[in-house]
């Protein structure tokens, strides 16, 4: 055993381990370790926001022309947006401040307007991007072509594939009772839902048992040094 | 029979002692776990295999946050690895924040290994010449989008503060069009929206590197041919460390590999608890009238 000196990796093992003791039962060390953890990573997110995006992105900006403003007065060259240093700057940062107005009661509506703008943009970028993406493309990957059986293993699951889809959306139509054909397609469908979520199941323990690992690995390697 | 169903009365607390005993147990006696290497897997070595050397780039962009290292992280350690030793141009930036310190210490740790066994400023891997760090643009969508029409547009300066513009490979590779392949290693949707905001829109080929929670929303984009390749949680990890090690003979640190047989006897556990369960479940049906 090799016991590791430095006091940080001493600060790592006693939270690692107090956060473990949740799993005897709710207790002090635990309490301390949680809200350690959402502190800090406030804290964290908070200053590295600040530092990465406020300051170079809006502060520094700003700064610069206001100095540039001050050494040669106000020209057209400090509103153009495509300068980095602009006074047009000073918009996005007005809307974003108004997330702000949540706090006032009397003015809290004003928070509609940032949200607005977040929406509106992302809805536009996002409809056809996703839609062609996540839809359109799926769709066309349930699609039987003469080339898709040029391999017959291939051409086998494209027609569980395919027969897999149209089950499961079977099974989530509600407008007709799920009787005769619907009904019996719609038993196919949840065999295949069940499928799904036994996978996802099988992948979650694999996710949050690595996650355990990485822990243990660090305690025994970094922290005691009984493994190298 | 009555006595099965003390199966649906273990406590909590036992399952949890039994798992962490058989976590524990083959960390520190491993019992030689193999790694067959699966299709997804071999896909995206196999883009990567294909990427011209000192022509077109590959793209790493660590979208993870330190919860989910332990699956992640090893994948852009072999990522690195691999692309290092075939000396294709490398590109890694974050979209997140948080990936920033974990970018730069897989970048610390391969380069550090790499130039270990060097001889020659040749042999080496140096920043500039073989890998550039872009660093972080926020919101997501702004380098996503922007990289398709210039990169030293969205990132006129490095993660270092170097003018991007002044670093030899940027010289050759400003867009998408000098990538070969894009590879998103995150515990989200990011390598989603690679696909829907850059593949969509500038064709560039997708791979992605994602935790195994995400592995059953995530397949139907690799059956369509939208990820070129994926690394499915730890287990893509350890088989994509399992492929380096034995093509490229890099024996390095495999930190995935580490933990599969810690893996395996926990999912035998795991299993051998649900089928208890079971049991005890319908010895207790049986029972009722």
């Amino acid at each position: 055993m090799n016991v590791n000196p430095d006091p940080w990796v001493w600060i790592a093992a006693f939270l690692t381990l107090a956060i473990f003791s949740f799993l005897y039962k709710e207790n002090p060390f635990y309490r301390v370790a949680e809200y350690t953890f959402v502190g800090v990573s406030n804290g964290y997110f908070i200053s590295l926001m600040w530092h990465n995006v406020a300051i170079p992105v809006l502060v520094n900006p700003l700064r610069s022309a206001a100095a540039q403003a001050g050494e040669e007065g106000l020209s057209p060259g400090l509103f153009n947006p495509v300068n980095d240093a602009n006074f047009l700057l000073l918009i996005p940062m007005f809307i974003g401040l108004l997330y702000l107005s949540r706090f006032f009661r009397r003015v809290s509506w004003l928070v509609r307007i940032p949200i607005a703008f977040y929406l509106g943009y992302y809805m536009g970028l996002s409809i056809p991007t996703i839609l062609e993406a996540s839809v359109l493309r799926q769709i066309r990957g349930t699609i039987l072509t003469q080339e898709t059986f040029s391999d017959w293993a291939a051409g086998l699951w494209a027609v569980v594939v395919l027969v897999g889809v149209v089950c499961t959306i079977i099974y989530f139509f509600f407008s007709r009772e799920h009787k005769g054909v619907l009904g019996a397609a719609s038993k196919v469908g949840i065999v295949f839902v069940m499928v799904g979520f036994g996978a996802s199941f099988g992948y979650t323990v694999m996710a949050r048992i690595a996650l355990a690992i990485g822990r243990i690995i660090f305690l025994l390697r970094d922290w005691i040094g009984l493994i190298q | 029979m009555k006595w099965l169903e003390v199966f649906l009365t273990i406590d909590r607390r036992i399952i949890f002692a039994v798992v962490g005993f058989v976590l524990v147990l083959p960390i520190i006696f491993p019992f030689g776990f193999r790694t067959p290497v699966t299709p997804p897997t071999q896909k995206l070595y196999d883009a990567v295999e294909a990427i011209p050397a000192r022509d077109k780039a590959l793209t790493i962009s660590v979208d993870y946050a330190p919860q989910t290292e332990p699956e992640l992280h090893p994948m852009t350690i072999a990522l690195l690895r691999h692309a290092f030793s075939r000396r294709k141009y490398v590109l890694i930036l974050a979209l997140y924040v948080q990936g920033l310190g974990l970018a730069e210490d897989a970048l610390r740790t391969v380069v550090g290994e790499f130039n270990e066994r060097a001889t020659s400023p040749a042999d080496s891997i140096l920043y500039g010449r073989d890998y550039v760090f872009l660093g972080w643009q926020p919101p997501p969508v702004i380098p996503i989008l922007g990289m398709g029409t210039s990169i030293r547009g969205v990132f006129p300066r490095d993660y270092y503060g170097n003018e991007t513009d002044t670093l030899a490979m940027m010289k050759e590779i400003d867009s998408y069009s000098d990538m070969d392949l894009l590879v998103s290693i995150s515990g989200g949707t990011p390598p989603v929206w690679y696909v829907a905001y850059a593949q969509s829109r500038f064709g560039i080929k997708v791979g992605a590197g994602i935790t195994a929670v995400s592995v059953a929303d995530f397949f139907p984009y690799l059956e369509t041919g939208q990820f070129s390749g994926m690394l499915a949680g730890i287990k893509g990890a350890a088989e994509y460390e399992e492929l380096v090690a034995r093509n490229l003979g890099l024996e390095d640190r495999r930190k995935a590999m580490e933990g599969m047989s810690s893996q395996a006897a926990a999912h035998i556990a795991i299993m051998a608890f649900v089928i208890l369960g079971n049991i005890g479940y319908f010895a207790k049906r049986k029972r009722r009238p």
